[in-house]
């Protein structure tokens, strides 16, 4: 058995009288694609908010490669080698989509205060960012302005961010949604890409047929419970699941 | 012991009036989130607005409606013209507009009026008091009564109105209200037309409480009452009218009574930080 | 030959290009609103002359102590401003300005109402600074402090700046830290005040409470406004025109005030980027000029 990469457990965050997450715990191992599948309100994105930072949870604890991470703040988690994207994409819209990167590229780097004084023009840094465009493929657009990109675009320089940062994990939060057909088969490779690269993925997803084509395992929530787990044909059996998205039925089926 | 009941009534006077001005000014962020410095201005010229018109017609009551009326313009005026225009930029923006209308307010009143302390002779139609000793003057039962009377038909106008639900729901939320088919433009405007109409009546009993109508009288309140609306939390009707009745009888007890050697305009700045450490939302804000 | 007059307004112009300058990080660079900025000035003219006059140093030996003490209250001012929500940025940068000027006034170790007199000028190779020397001097410092501008856009540090003005979250989602940054910017901004605020004191050689109060504040962020808040040359050009604007308009003396704050209410309704901003007229003009040239 392999030791786990992410533990987290029996997390909960409360906002008021709100349950958005109630004592939900799961595990994530190294090279795994795990997908977290609920529907609108079920308190996925609250779980993400968790793992990176953004939220403190009101309960429960989160360990990653056997440090506690929970409450710690976001640009600390960040530097333990997770990184994220967006369900709301947040490029930074007047920087170049060069810059966008070199931004990520930046911090892993200078991480302290005394060494971001240096130029961040620097040939290697440049050519290290230029890699990771080409990988996601935006290498044409990389002297853009980011705020002037379609959505689709956005998605992948949001990968792309995450892909400096997250030298270890990586969150996507409903990175297909809002995608044309093609684009989405193109995602879905760059995806197994960075996985066989040895980066261990959660996504975030709506859409059923890709979550059960990319990945190994799956764990299901519902008002901010977890009601299932596991393989991708138990899931799609799981008669909770079905239930919990109203018995639609077709929803499902994957061709 | 008198001077010391006297004291506490100056106090809750000058709270009251404090209260009048902030009222404004947490209206006004409440439906669009700006820090309306210019309402301090808007106060000095219902100041003199209500000493013109009382000096040339010599009624009181038209002075207070006159001034209501032409503050209630130039309220909105300044929103339509000034705040309207930039509310998509950062916050800083209409700010430092607000503060460039102030100052500009400030100089037309100096350069139209001059720069001298007029005096506001006003004959209140009511009665000197005096209880086993402790005088209380008409213009402090003015005071009194007229900000209860003002709180009164505001506290009506937003709890039993429909116009005091679609201003709360703008200041909830000033997309959802428009989606939901609010016209949150206008009640922006309806919003500027009470909180300025209030100021300048705030104006002319300041005018009258100190007899001193001057070009500047709205440069220190203008930055006291942000203090306050911070104090009393962000868009808070009741907790700003709260922190400035505290304000008002604390300043005028510590260093009125109290002869304590502080300088009195700090104390609301020292509060709030103080309030900030303490309860980040303010004392009756909501915790987000 | 330079009237003495002109070399006066020119140096206070260079002085408060200076204090503008470090304005223009919190507020251009940092996108944190500061309009207690002449608090920072004040703080930097009063240690400055504490240093000199009660206890003998010489400027050149305050200096280094003055600039870090400006940091330093920057920081101990910034922790706790920062963590509020923008809007209550401004009010506390506002209050920090009038508690400070309290200070200044009702403290006797500060002069109390009277202030502080018999500030030496400065002395460089055993010349004392006054007149064009001193002006030279100023700009010198100005020169560094623009570079230190120019080396900051250049530098990592202001992409990092840039992720966090627009989009937070994911700034944090990538390691940078908001509060640090954000940090970083009001001590660099409040040490230049501090900077700018010594040589003021040593050019008048008398300071009060009164010359660092909230007005001076507000003249500090409309001439950054004006001249256009992010930039590098905005500062500097917005101290020269609103310090050159008012000798100009000499004759209206009495409309000259009124005029100015116009101007700014002008600048900030239809141009908020300044003169020198995105999307400006001026830079528009400049640009289309080129082009055809």
């Amino acid at each position: 058995m392999v030791a786990p990469i992410l533990t987290v457990n029996g997390i909960s965050k409360h906002f008021g009288g709100l349950k958005a997450v109630e004592n939900v715990d799961f595990q994530v191992f190294p090279g795994e694609i795990l997908g977290i599948l609920g529907p609108n309100g079920a308190g996925k994105t609250v779980l993400f908010n968790m793992i990176s930072g953004v939220y403190r949870p009101t309960e429960g604890t989160i360990d990653f490669r056997g440090e506690r991470i929970e409450g710690l703040p976001s640009h600390l988690v960040a530097r333990k080698g997770i990184g994220r994207t967006f369900q709301i994409v947040k490029p930074f819209t007047s920087l170049t989509v060069l810059q966008n990167v070199l931004v990520a590229k930046g911090i892993m780097k200078y991480g302290h205060l005394s060494r971001i004084w240096g130029p961040w023009g620097s040939r290697k840094d440049i050519n290290e960012a230029k890699e990771i465009l080409e990988r996601v493929g935006l290498i044409e657009l990389a002297d853009r302005k980011a705020g002037l990109l379609p959505l689709g675009n956005l998605r992948r320089l949001e990968i792309a961010r995450a892909l400096v940062v997250g030298h270890t994990m990586l969150l996507l939060d409903e990175s297909f949604s809002g995608l044309r057909h093609e684009e989405i088969g193109r995602l879905e490779a760059l995806i197994r890409d960075i996985r066989d690269s040895g980066r261990t993925i959660i996504l975030i997803e709506h859409n059923m047929r890709v979550t059960m084509r990319l990945c190994s395992r799956i764990i299901v929530l519902d008002h901010g419970r977890k009601i299932a787990e596991g393989e991708p044909k138990d899931i799609q059996k799981n008669e909770l699941v079905i239930e919990a998205y109203l018995g639609r039925k077709g929803v499902l089926d994957v061709p | 012991m008198n001077t010391f009941f006297e004291q506490l009534l100056n106090g809750i006077a000058m709270g009251s009036i404090y209260a009048l001005v902030t009222l404004g000014l947490t209206l006004v962020y409440g439906v669009m989130r700006i820090l309306h410095v210019a309402h301090a201005a808007v106060y000095t010229v219902g100041a003199y607005m209500g000493l013109f018109l009382y000096s040339s017609t010599g009624s009181l009551l038209l002075a207070f409606f006159g001034a209501s009326i032409g503050c209630a313009i130039l309220g909105v005026g300044i929103e339509r013209f000034v705040y309207f225009p930039l509310m998509k930029y950062p916050p800083f923006v209409p700010l430092i507009g607000s503060i460039a209308v102030m100052l500009s307010i400030e100089e037309i009143m100096r350069l139209i009026a001059g720069p001298y302390i007029l005096t506001f002779p006003a004959k209140l139609p009511f009665p000197d008091l005096s209880f086993s000793g402790i005088y209380v003057s008409s213009t402090i039962i003015a005071v009194y009564s007229i900000t209860a009377l003002i709180l009164l038909v505001l506290w009506y106008i937003s709890s039993r109105t429909e116009l005091g639900l679609a201003m709360r729901a703008v200041s909830q939320d000033i997309s959802i209200s428009g989606a939901m088919g609010i016209n949150s433009h206008l009640i922006v405007s309806i919003t500027f037309v009470i909180g300025s109409a209030v100021a300048a009546i705030a104006g002319i009993l300041v005018g009258i409480y100190y007899n001193q109508v001057y070009p500047t009288m709205g440069a220190v309140p203008a930055y006291k009452t942000l203090a306050l609306i911070v104090v009393g939390g962000l868009g808070s009707v009741s907790g700003g009218v709260i922190a400035s009745m505290i304000l008002g009888v604390a300043e005028t007890m510590l260093i009125g009574y109290a002869n304590i050697p502080f300088p009195r305009d700090a104390l609301a700045f020292i509060a709030m930080i103080g309030v900030l450490m303490w309860r980040s939302e303010g004392i009756m804000g909501s915790s987000r | 030959m330079l009237s003495s007059y002109a070399i006066t307004i020119g140096t206070i112009i260079v002085i408060q290009a200076i204090a503008v300058c470090g304005l223009n990080v919190i507020v251009g660079f940092a996108g944190q609103i500061s309009l207690g900025h002449a608090a920072f000035f004040g703080i930097g003219a009063y240690t400055s002359a504490i240093l000199t006059v009660k206890a003998g140093l010489s400027f050149w030996t305050a200096l280094p102590i003055v600039i870090a003490i400006g940091g330093l209250i920057g920081l101990m001012l910034g922790l706790p401003s920062i963590r509020v929500r923008e809007d209550f940025l401004a009010i506390t940068t506002i209050g920090i300005n009038f508690i400070v000027e309290a200070l200044f006034r009702y403290i006797p170790f500060f002069g109390g109402a009277l202030g502080i007199g018999g500030i030496p000028r400065i002395m460089l190779f055993d010349i004392r600074m006054k007149g064009i020397p001193f002006f030279f001097l100023c700009l010198f410092f100005l020169c560094i402090v623009i570079l230190i501008c120019w080396w900051f856009t250049r530098s990592w540090a202001s992409l990092a700046f840039y992720a966090i003005r627009e989009e937070e979250t994911a700034a944090s989602a990538m390691g940078i830290s908001p509060v640090r940054f954000k940090l970083l910017a009001f001590v660099m901004g409040t040490s230049m005040a501090a900077l700018s605020g010594s040589l003021y004191a040593h050019y008048m050689q008398f300071i009060n409470a009164g010359d660092f109060s909230f007005p001076v504040s507000v003249g500090f962020l409309s001439m950054l406004v004006l001249g256009g808040i992010g930039t590098i040359w905005g500062p500097v050009i917005g101290t020269v025109i609103l310090g050159v604007l008012p000798e100009l308009f000499r004759p209206l003396v009495d409309y000259r005030i009124l005029f100015y704050t116009l101007l700014l209410l002008v600048m900030i309704r239809f141009q908020p980027g300044g003169l020198l901003g995105e999307k400006s007229l001026v830079k528009n003009i400049l640009s289309r000029t080129f082009k055809r040239c």
